[in-house]
């Protein structure tokens, strides 16, 4: 893809408005159409883009193994351990109320927190997959 | 007239789809596909002005930036077999 340079440049052009809107859609979840699990795929789409343009190899630096495997563990352990936290105030799994004294603000923590681990859990995964389906070959 | 827009959007991406299906070539069908991806992004744009939810702006923006990655990714895999593309070498990471 080297001589490719049109290419290369609406790539290099396009990955960061991609990043800020994965980064509007898990932000602005609460209030609009979107959320972790569709925000954490606009994500992995920028690195799969890059991928896709600069070749794997290159990608596989910005994105090493360790690091997405690490991430996927790391968005579950998020979202679990919001659950058990409120567990051990004394409320139920995932009951948001008790994380703080006010209603709305404990609601508005909760689902912060729960809707970033599944963010950083599914772009981790989308990219781990991308990157072992490319590289198996034909 | 949002209604009116919808319909000949409809009309065109069914034209989009005959392009598609007939081919010949596959750049043909690559191209209806990449045009029919165009026109889902201004179908649920208009389709947002006809239910009153500009929220569907949003979802037409992603359905425009996952289009073209898409075609890309059918392009590339046509043209090397392979999404991982040819094997780089050393000048290549030069411009990193």
């Amino acid at each position: 893809m080297r001589h490719h340079s049109v290419l290369r440049a609406s790539a290099k052009i396009l990955i960061p408005p991609i990043l800020l809107f994965a980064l509007y859609v898990q932000f602005h979840g609460d209030f609009g159409p979107g959320g972790g699990f569709q925000a954490g795929v606009i994500f992995a789409v920028a690195f799969i883009l890059y991928a896709l343009v600069f070749g794997l190899e290159k990608a596989r630096r910005v994105a090493p193994p360790a690091v997405t495997h690490s991430l996927s563990a790391l968005g579950v352990m998020i979202y679990a351990g919001v659950g058990f936290e409120n567990v051990l105030s004394g409320g139920n799994f995932l009951e948001y109320n008790v994380m703080a004294h006010e209603h709305h603000t404990a609601q508005h923590l909760g689902i912060f927190l729960v809707e970033m681990g599944v963010g950083i859990t599914v772009c981790a995964v989308m990219i781990t997959i991308f990157f072992s389906f490319a590289g198996r070959g034909r | 007239m949002f209604i009116a827009a919808t319909l000949a959007i409809l009309a065109t991406m069914v034209l989009a789809l005959v392009r598609a299906f007939v081919g010949p070539s596959v750049y043909d069908r690559i191209l209806a596909v990449n045009a029919f991806g165009t026109k889902t992004v201004l179908l649920i744009a208009v389709l947002g002005y006809v239910t009153e939810r500009p929220d569907f702006i949003d979802v037409a923006l992603v359905y425009a930036l996952i289009n073209f990655v898409g075609t890309i990714a059918v392009m590339k895999f046509h043209k090397y077999s392979s999404l991982a593309g040819p094997p780089a070498d050393r000048d290549d990471f030069a411009d990193l």
